[in-house]
């Protein structure tokens, strides 16, 4: 390949990396944890003061009483089939729209069999990290921060095809060798080179679908508006489905359906293996009795993180809409769901789920390989054009390579740890999350900047460590307070970070021993003169 | 082509047109696409939600590679002319397709 385009894509790749590197941490380091959503949840969640769910066959008396006491559950309420501390109740049913959530209420069974109801969310800390991931950490309004993490995903497909580009010419040479010896830049970049390769798919991926999730509303409205040129006007349903302002319908109406136990039943015969999570029965005027159904079968990937979804006539059992059902689709719907499927690594069960962990992992190191890249060979070109000194800009993005994703390690862990500190009593648990995570993050990044990239980076790798250990810390203290226990699946979220902080301690612990011994004029290096602005 | 040396220096130029030029074309690709498989008038089709897919893999591969053009206003010339092709079979694919 010619030398002028492999020097011009990487100009371009060390733009849009250095550009996008950080928010991409973010998002990756976020994103490797979610695949964990659910187990998180669960370890998160204090147990709930309701009895324990009834059994499938006796939810029936459950469902009455709830639909007698509590009229506006009528509409729509929930079944669920898998209980436990993330799901706590065997009925729950919310008020408010889709757009404007409101209360979702649990229910139970009394051992006298009286109605037990419970506001009580789960643990939403886990939801708070999938958020932090698809807003790539930033703490904006939804419709705001999508279009930024679009932009994001757009120069990382960039970065990913540059980087290709760059690569190319030395492919073989360069491809299997690690040389870890003297020159560390040269081993970093080999690290950096191999980690790009190999995880090449999964990036690929994950950058298309990004820039789906950012982008969809603006293709679809370009598309429809095109399609609309001269074509008949669609008609357009109005919104009468599920209308908040419709009346709560009579007793007798909504009593017209098939008891979960025996709906289950009949799902199951149409749909072996399909492991059924819950169903939704719901009544309107216009459809009178329908419902929803969510579920999962590992041998499929899922439009859903982690269900596929359909529409069942809660009356006789049909699934009257299967193309989000894995397995039933038809191939230009499993096609579509396939898409969802590779980025929620929902497909083949718990490896998948491992690989793709590590992967996510994998990746954030990559980008920050590739900032420490940018920054010493920025430290070369410098010292040639004869600068002693670093300049202002390298190190302030020296300390941000080193803040950001430290501060983004260490908030995460902290917030996670605080669900079993927290009180239950505080009414907006996810905001003291959200305050926690961003008041940590921002300390970091303030941090790094005061005391410099070198003398911080083995600092904050230390809060990180520290962090990170408080999750076991937290879920030992709470058993000993308050009986908390945790289940045997909720054990390894305490084993992971174990294993997390041990990790950021060696980190910590090489850091620091670059500083002091690595070369002068490094960022890293912390014997120079004291590095003030 | 062959004595001309490529240089990161026209990136604004370049990226612009990939941007907005680029979107352009994505999206007349796209709704070509649309036009041959969708049926129905809805654009929520799986086909329909298909082509919206699509727009990602297209805008992405022409911001990547549209640094190769010689300058920022070749890139436009380029991509401008891409549209007009693209969007006018598009406009056959849907006088035939009705």
């Amino acid at each position: 390949m010619r030398t002028d385009i492999v020097r011009t894509y990487k100009d371009i790749h060390s733009w849009v990396g250095i550009f996008a590197g950080l928010a991409l941490f973010i998002a990756f380091y976020a994103g490797a944890i979610t695949m964990f959503e659910e187990p998180l949840q669960r370890w998160a969640s204090r147990p709930t003061e309701l009895s324990a769910p009834p059994s499938l066959e006796r939810t029936p008396e459950l469902v009455d009483k709830v639909l007698i006491e509590h009229p506006e559950a009528r509409k729509s309420y929930r079944v669920h089939l898998d209980t436990g501390p993330g799901q706590p109740a065997r009925v729950s049913w919310s008020t408010g729209t889709r757009r404007e959530p409101g209360v979702t209420y649990f229910a139970s069974l009394a051992p006298d069999g009286s109605l037990q109801i419970s506001v009580r969310q789960p643990s939403e800390v886990a939801q708070l990290i999938d958020v932090l991931h698809q807003q790539v950490g930033l703490p904006f309004e939804h419709e705001i921060a999508m279009p930024i993490m679009g932009v994001i995903a757009l120069l990382y497909a960039i970065a990913i095809i540059s980087g290709v580009i760059c690569l190319m010419p030395s492919l073989i040479k360069d491809l299997f060798a690690l040389r870890f010896g003297k020159n560390l830049k040269r081993m970093w970049l080999d690290l950096h080179n191999v980690l790009g390769l190999f995880s090449l798919p999964f990036h690929i991926v994950m950058a298309l679908t990004a820039v789906v999730f950012a982008f969809h509303d603006q293709f679809y409205d370009v598309q429809r508006a095109v399609q609309h040129i001269g074509a008949p006007q669609e008609q357009r349903e109005g919104p009468s489905r599920g209308s908040q302002r419709e009346a709560a319908p009579e007793l007798m109406l909504v009593r017209d359906v098939l008891p979960p136990a025996e709906l289950a039943g009949r799902i199951g015969q149409q749909m072996p293996g399909f492991q059924l999570h819950m169903i939704s029965y719901e009544y309107n005027a216009d459809e009178g009795n329908h419902g929803h159904i969510q579920g999962s079968d590992a041998r499929y990937g899922l439009r859903g993180s982690t269900y596929g979804l359909g529409e069942v006539d809660t009356r006789t059992g049909a699934i009257i809409d299967a193309d989000y059902l894995p397995g039933k689709q038809g191939a230009w719907f499993a096609a579509i769901s396939s898409f969802f499927a590779v980025h929620f690594g929902n497909f083949g069960g718990s490896t998948v789920r491992w690989s793709y962990f590590i992967l996510g992992l994998a990746g954030a190191f990559l980008f920050y390989s590739g900032n420490l890249l940018w920054i010493e060979s920025r430290r070369k070109k410098e010292r040639k054009a004869g600068a002693v000194v670093q300049t202002r800009a390298t190190r302030i993005l020296g300390a941000m390579t080193v803040g950001v994703p430290l501060g983004c390690v260490a908030g995460i862990s902290t917030t996670v740890a605080a669900a079993k500190w927290l009180p239950s009593e505080l009414d907006d648990l996810a905001a003291w999350h959200s305050r926690i995570y961003y008041a940590i993050f921002v300390a970091a990044g303030a941090w790094a900047l005061v005391r410099g990239a070198a003398r911080s980076g083995s600092e904050l790798l230390w809060a990180a460590a520290l962090a990170t250990a408080l999750i076991p810390t937290a879920s030992l203290t709470a058993s000993l307070a308050s009986g908390w226990h945790n289940s045997e699946d909720t054990v390894l979220v305490d084993l992971v970070a174990a294993i997390g902080a041990i990790s950021f301690a060696v980190m910590a612990r090489a850091t620091r021993r670059r500083a002091l011994e690595g070369p002068r004029d490094s960022v890293w290096s912390s014997q120079s003169a004291p590095a003030t602005v | 082509m062959s004595n001309y040396e490529l240089t990161s220096r026209g990136w604004l130029g370049k990226a612009s047109a990939a941007v907005v030029a680029g979107f352009g074309l994505t999206m007349a690709l796209t709704s070509i696409f649309a036009a041959f498989f969708s049926r129905g008038d809805s654009y929520f089709t799986p086909q329909g939600q298909m082509a919206m897919w699509l727009s990602s893999p297209i805008w992405c591969l022409i911001l990547s590679f549209c640094f190769f053009f010689r300058s920022g206003a070749r890139a436009w010339a380029w991509l401008i002319a891409a549209n007009v092709v693209a969007w006018a079979i598009y406009a056959v694919v849907r006088m035939l397709m009705s």
